[in-house]
Formats: C-alpha cells, structure tokens, sequence
C-alpha cells in the first residue's frame, strides 16, 4: 500500500483526516468504475466532488456506507477506506453499525409516508428505542439543526409527503441526522429543489458542519464553490484534482480541472 | 375569392384517418357493452331465480329453512283428482300431435283444426297446473316424519325427489370453511414466496425459471389438481377425503395468482423507501417489514380477491378430495377428538350443485334447487370480495404513499 | 435572506474606506507638514503609503475570490467593480500623497522653510474635502453628495491653473528658488490630480448605486 501521494492530490494539511482513502479501485462487474483513488477527507470539514456525468463521484459516495452492497455486481476490487482507521470492506464490520455511522442524503427527497414524527422517530425505533420522552426530544433536536422546527411544529403527526420539496429535503437530513452519524454524505441534495430551498439547504449545511464532516457530490460547481471548504476534481473514474476550494476554483493546477471549471470540457 | 377568405386552419378534415378513427372507438365500446350485457344477463337470470328459492312472501323474508338445513328428500303429495285429468289431457295432446304428423303435407284443413285443439288443450293444462300448485302438498323429510298422519291416498298422488328438499346450510358451511382454510394458506406460502422473490433474490436464470413455473402453475386444468390432490394429500400423507386436503389443494390452486398480484404490489414500491431505511441503519429484513409490507397489503389484498374467486368455484380439485355428496351432522357436530374437525370430508356448493344437475333426473323441484344454491353462492363470495374490498379500502387509508 | 458568505462583501467594504481614508490622511498631512514646516508629519505621510499598497493587493485578491467563488449578479457584481476600480484610484491618490511629501521633504531639507506656497493650502483644502466626502458618499450611499463633489473638481483646476502661472515665473531664471518653484508646480499637480481621482470615486459611487446608466 503506497504512502506517497502526489503533491497535487493530497488534499491534507490543516484538518483532521477521517475518512482516508488508499489505492480504492471500484467495479460493477467487468467494467472498472473507480481508478487507484488516493485521497484524505478532513473532519467537520465539507468536502465536495465534482466532475461530468459517468466519472464515478457518486458510486465513490456510495462506497463510503457501503450502499453499492445492494447492486449485485459492485464489487471492489483493491485498496482500503478507512473511517475512523477502521477499514469498512473488513469482514469483521457490520455494515448495519457502519450506516448509523455514516448517514446519507439522496438526491431524490425520498421521505416515508408516515407522519414527520414517525420520519425522524424512524431510525431510534428500529433500533428498539421506545421511550416517548426519548424520541421527542430526539425529534426535535433534528428538527431544529435542520431548520425545519418552526414550520412543522404544529404538524409533526401530519403525514410528511405534504411537505414542499425544499421542506422534504430538509427533512431527510433531520431524519439522517438522529441517529447521530459523525459523516453525513449528500448525493446532489438540491438537484431537485428551487433556488430559494437550495439556498436555504446550503446555509443548513454551513451551520451543519460545525458538528458534522460533509461529503457532497453536486453537478453545480457553483454550489460547490459557495458550499464546501475543499474540492475533488474526479473525470471517468480518476481523482484528477483535490484542493482547498480557493484554490481550485481561483488557480487549478491541472488543465482538465480548469477546462471543467470553466465549462469548456468535452 | 378562396384566397381572401382566411382559412380556419383548426377546422375539422373529413378524412379515412376520422372515419377509421370513430369506427374502431365505435367497435370498442360495442365490445365492452355486450361484455356487459352479458354479465348482466348471467347475474339477473341466476338472480332472479334464486331468489324465488331464498325469499319467501312472509316475514322473515327469508327462507330460513334453505339455508340451514341440509338436503332432503321432497315428498309432495298432489292432488288426485287434478293429477288423473291433467294425465289425461296431457295423453290427448300426445294423440293429437301424433295425428298431426302423420296428416300428409296437403290437408292444410285437417293440420289447422288439430292445432287449434292442441291449443285449447294447453289452455286447460294451464289452468289445471295452477290449481295444482295451489293444492300440493310438499314436505321435506323432517316435516314429512313429523306428519301426525300421512294425508289420505285416495285424495293425493305421492311422489318423491331426491336432493329436492331441506336447504343447503351444511353446504354453506363446508364452502365457507374451504374458502377461509384455503386462503389463509395461500396467502401465507404467496406472501412468503412474493417477499421472497421481490426482495432477497437475486436477479438472474434462476430468478426467471422459478416466475415461469409459478405462471405454468396457473395454466393448470383444475381437475389435474384435483387428481395430485388426490394423489398427495388423500393417498400419500394419508389424511383421506377430508377439509384438509380440499384446502390444500385449494391454495395450491390459488397460489400462482397471490404470488403474482403480490410480487407486482411490492415492486411497485420505489425503491427510495428501501434505501433509506437501509441508510439508517435498519436490517433488510425490518426494512421490508417496516417500509415496504405495509404499502403493498392494498395490492396483497386484491390478490386474495382474486384468489378467492379462482378457489371458491372449483369443483374438480374438491371433487376427490375433500366433499361429500351429503353429511348429516355440520362440520362441528360428532368429533370424536378436537383434530377430527379437520380431518372430515364436507358438503361445498359448487359439488351440491353438480350432484343436483348432474347425478339425478331433473324436474321443476331440483331447479329450483340449483338456483338457489348458485345464487346463494353468489352471495357468498361477493360477501369474501366485500370484506376483502373494506379492509383494503381501510388500510389504503393507513399506509397512503 | 442573509446569505452565510454575506460578511465577505461586508469586508471588503471596509477595506475600501480604510484604503480612502489612509490616502486622504497621506495628502493632508503631507502638505500639512510642508505648509507648517513639519518634517516629522512628512515622514508619517511617507510611511502611510506601504499600507495602501498592500490594501489594494488586499482588495484586489478578495474581489476575485468572491466572483470566482460567490458567482455574484447585480448590485453585488456592481459592488465587485467599483472596489476594484475605487481601490486602484485610491492608490494612485496615495501615490501622489506620496510623491507631494518627497517633494515637501526636498523643499524643507534644502531651504529649511516652504516660503510662499500660493494657493497649495486651498487646494489641499479643497481636494482633501472632496476625498472625505466621495468616501462618505460611498459608506452613506448617498448620490447628492457624490454627484457634488463631482462638480467642485472645476475649482481644484482653477486652483492649479493659478498656481502654476505664479510658481513658473516667481524665481528668476538661475535662481536658488527656482527648483524649490518647480517642486512646489509638482506639488500643486499631485493635489490636482488628488482631486481627479476623488472624483472618479465619486463616479464610481454613482455607477454603484444607480446602476449603468
């Protein structure tokens, strides 16, 4: 396993790593997804990936709680995630454990048609939380991080799909939030939602990441800009750049990250 | 001039695209309403004449007596008199048509009269049958040994029909019984299987080998399944012609169309309700049972509908294995232990209404039987499908997505 | 709705007065020092200048930064510019503050006094006002007043036009005066031009708050 990563990808310095990615090659079958990735993501930091469509980002994202363990064929190939200097391929891990670790957010707002509360309440109940007193306060804790307490705290036994899209995303990341993952990973959050919401999600996220390390993937590069502290460049499987965001929007080093940035790829 | 006038550009084009157009709109509803009309024939006829069976004139409006008892033998008893003259008018119509055949094709005459008597005749054998209707006696076997005295031969002609009398409530009973013990079994194994198949497996030629035996399975003639019934649950395990055996048969046959509905239901769910429940951490088992069961119960349900009328009708596979042609006791009656309930035999409408048509001479009395019994049948599953409707229509309300 | 990265508009804004300000202080002082035969305030005004350099390297890199990161549009893109354009005007005004004390100091340490200095104490009077008030109008968003220090620019020249025909015939030709004279023309330019600058910032005040009209 290599321990010198290139000067232009290393992407450490100041934070805290917590998740570390060594030599990481991902497939789907035959065909090879993920390219020897080799990258650090700092603690309660916003970490975003950026990149065309196909170059892999969000079956990267998926790999960090092990979602692609649902499509039969995924499988990975070599190389090690760490979180926490826990190798999550490891046999021994509980993939269960892994996910109430590592929360996620999908792009398509994906709430249950249960009511608000029984959303949130969700996660403690299965596992086997049943104290009324518990799950309140639980429910409003998310609530309020997410933004969301003011606006339903009069509803939270209606049923959640009447919620506006904005409001829905929200509630999914309250929802991920109570089981108290350290990691939130957000596959395009706002793809789907209106300027105002989008805008009202970056700033959750802003506040968010005090408490919590954020992955993002996003086609929006300017969302990128305006979101995250460092980004990752990635094109048909490789990491090509990974830099403070500063850097790699203002100075890129790499010709290809300065031709998708300034929306002269392909 | 054409040329000044602006032309409509929206105005209709009389075309062979519209006329071919209405014409086959025109053959669609043609078709869906003779589906209709027919269904509805079906369903008034066997209405309408069972209910001469079912309701009677007095309160409680409802006959009762067919519907708890267990068929009899009819003794009616008509009166002489009118028996003897209807008789022999009756025998004058045969001599007279007889004549009328052998007249040659030329004596138009001769053939007129003869009609005009035949006609004349069938006005008195109208009216005599009235009063012969008016003046029978009719007893079933329990009111006839109930009889303090027979009434006197000389004044009544006695004649008695098997299967005529009496009602059919044990009947009631055993199809009612086989329809729940079937379906719960084939819920259970379809739900099971359903689950199975939507949820763990893994996509592949095992995957499309086990769907299209579970669709073969339907395209079996139902008497085949009465035969492996036979085979397997009489012969084999050895339980003999009992309610066990019709039930299992029964869901073996209903299982194909439980399996499919349900299978449809749950892949109808999207699979963002799966995943994130799995991204919070919940096992796949109590994702499924948590996020996914619950929204497909509607659909699950209108499959046991289904199952309920593939099931509830079939003769063949209950034929061997599961009815009998006439008990005495009802089902809960005469156990020697708890366990026999089980492993008896049973009276079913569709088998009562086959022995009635089929195994013995037909005549007014036995019709009324047999329409009686199909629309009572009738009844009953329209009552399962109702519940099964209900209880759909409120978990809908619960689990909307 | 204040977006979370508002504050880094907000900082720029400041630097933008704080940059106004030091080169207004760097010119009052240093014809200060001249007029009152100071050395000690000339050389302050000389040390003011490294920080309005190093501010508008400042501003420069925050503006890029926000239109690289903040994709801005409208008022906020207008904001971009005019602290872009303002501040290089700004440095320039500081510049030429800085040019009038290495004169002053040349004039004071051959002669000892500044001798008749003319109308260069009006001018600086006058100019100095415009700076403040430009500066003023920016923080207050007040366009009356931009819009009037746009119109006393005409006095300055006046000023300078006065100047400039009294110094370049006040020492004979040969005299010890007379590169005293010439530095006290250049002086009366840099005021001048001072006063130019204050009124493109006033301009520019105006192109920010009406838009591109």
């Amino acid at each position: 396993m290599s321990t010198s990563i290139p000067s232009k990808i290393a992407g450490a310095g100041t934070g805290t790593p917590i998740i570390k990615i060594r030599d990481f090659d991902f497939a789907y079958g035959d065909s090879q997804a993920l390219f020897n990735i080799n990258m650090d993501i700092n603690e309660k930091e916003v970490t975003a990936f950026i990149g065309p469509s196909g170059c892999g980002k969000s079956t990267f994202l998926r790999c960090f709680n092990r979602m692609n363990d649902l499509i039969e064929i995924a499988r990975i190939k070599s190389g090690a995630i760490k979180i926490s200097e826990v190798n999550i391929y490891d046999k021994e891990v509980d993939v269960i454990e892994l996910r109430k670790h590592v929360g996620m957010v999908f792009q398509k707002s994906n709430p249950f048609p249960k009511s608000i509360y029984d959303n949130i309440a969700y996660g403690l109940r299965i596992q086997g939380v049943k104290k009324k007193s518990i799950l309140d306060e639980v429910v409003e804790r998310c609530l309020r991080s997410a933004a969301l307490w003011d606006e339903v705290k009069d509803r939270l036994s209606e049923s959640a799909l009447g919620m506006s899209g904005g409001q829905q995303q929200r509630l999914c990341i309250a929802r991920a939030l109570a089981v108290r993952p350290k990691i939130l990973l957000m596959d395009e959050p706002c793809s789907a939602l209106d300027p105002i919401a989008t805008a009202k999600v970056e700033e959750l996220i802003h506040e968010l990441k005090k408490d919590y390390t954020i992955v993002i993937v996003t086609h929006n590069m300017q969302q990128a800009a305006r979101v995250s502290d460092r980004t990752a460049f990635f094109y048909l499987g490789k990491l090509i750049e990974y830099g403070q965001t500063d850097q790699i929007f203002m100075n890129p080093r790499d010709p290809q990250t300065e031709a998708y940035i300034s929306g002269r790829f392909g | 001039m054409d040329s000044l006038k602006p032309q409509n550009i929206f105005s209709k084009r009389r075309s062979t695209q519209g006329t071919l157009e209405a014409t086959i709109s025109g053959a669609l509803r043609l078709a869906t309403y003779l589906v209709i009309i027919s269904a509805g024939y079906i369903f008034l006829n066997i209405s309408i004449n069972g209910s001469k069976a079912v309701f009677t004139t007095e309160a409680p409006f409802i006959n009762v007596e067919f519907l708890t008892q267990k068929p009899q033998t009819l003794h009616v008893f008509e009166p002489k008199v009118i028996d003897t003259e209807l008789k022999s008018i009756k025998a004058a119509v045969v001599k007279l048509e007889a004549n009328s055949r052998n007249l040659g094709s030329g004596e138009i005459v001769a053939a007129d009269e003869i009609e005009q008597q035949i006609e004349t005749l069938e006005e008195q054998i109208k009216t005599l049958d009235i009063e012969r209707k008016a003046g029978r006696l009719m007893y079933g076997d329990d009111a006839y040994r109930a009889l303090a005295e027979e009434p006197n031969i000389e004044h009544y002609v006695y004649s008695n029909y098997a299967y005529s009398g009496g009602g059919i409530g044990p009947a009631i009973v055993g199809t009612c019984l086989l329809v729940v013990g079937s379906i719960s079994i084939a819920l259970t194994l379809g739900i099971l299987c359903a689950i199975f198949l939507s949820e763990y497996s893994t996509p592949g030629r095992t995957l499309q080998l086990i769907r299209l035996s579970v669709l073969n399975l339907s395209g079996v003639p139902s008497i085949v399944f009465g035969l492996f019934g036979f085979g397997m649950f009489v012969l084999f395990f050895g339980w003999g012609v009992s309610l066990i055996a019709g039930c299992f048969t029964l869901a073996i046959m209903a299982l194909p169309v439980i399996i499919a509905a349900s299978e449809e239901s749950m892949r109808a769910i999207p699979k963002g309700f799966r995943e994130g429940s799995l991204a919070l951490g919940a096992s796949k088992w109590t994702s499924v049972r948590t996020n996914v069961l619950p929204y497909a119960l509607p659909g699950i349900l209108t499959s046991s509908i289904m199952g309920v009328a593939r099931v509830a009708g079939e003769t063949a596979p209950i034929m061997f294995t599961a009815a009998f042609a006439l008990r005495d006791q009802l089902p809960w009656q005469g156990l020697e232990k708890p366990t026999d309930f089980f492993f008896q035999g049973v009276m079913a409408l569709p088998y009562h209404i086959y022995v009635v048509s089929a195994k013995i001479p037909q005549n007014e009395y036995t019709r009324n039987m047999q329409y009686g019994a199909a629309f009572v049948f009738l009844l009953i599953v329209g009552f399962f499908a109702l519940s099964s409707i209900i209880l759909r229509i409120k978990i809908r309300k619960k689990y909307k997505w | 709705m204040k977006l979370f990265y508002q504050h880094e508009l907000e900082n720029l804004r400041t630097k933008l007065i704080l940059i106004g300000e030091k080169a207004n202080e760097a010119a009052r002082i240093a014809v200060d020092g001249l007029l009152e035969n100071d050395l000690a305030k000339i050389d302050q005004a000389l040390a003011l200048d490294d920080a309005i350099d190093a501010l508008e390297v400042e501003i420069d890199q925050a503006s890029v930064r926000y239109i690289t990161l903040r994709s801005p549009v409208s008022s906020d893109v207008r904001s971009i510019l005019v602290a872009i354009k303002a501040s290089h005007d700004l440095e320039r005004a500081g510049d030429e503050a800085h040019s009038i004390a290495l004169r002053a100091k040349e004039i004071l340490t051959s002669d000892g006094r500044s001798g008749d200095t003319v109308a260069i104490g009006q001018m600086s009077l006058l100019s100095c006002s415009m700076m403040a008030d430009a500066i003023s109008a920016l923080v207050e968003g007040d366009v009356k007043l931009a819009k009037a220090v746009i119109l006393r620019d005409k006095k300055v020249n006046e000023l300078h036009q006065q100047n400039f025909e009294t110094l370049t015939i006040c020492a004979p030709d040969g005299s010890t005066q007379t590169p005293n004279c010439f530095q006290k023309v250049f002086i009366s330019k840099s005021i001048e031009r001072i006063a130019d600058h204050a009124k493109n910032l006033a301009e520019e005040v105006i192109y920010l708050l009406d838009g591109p009209k």
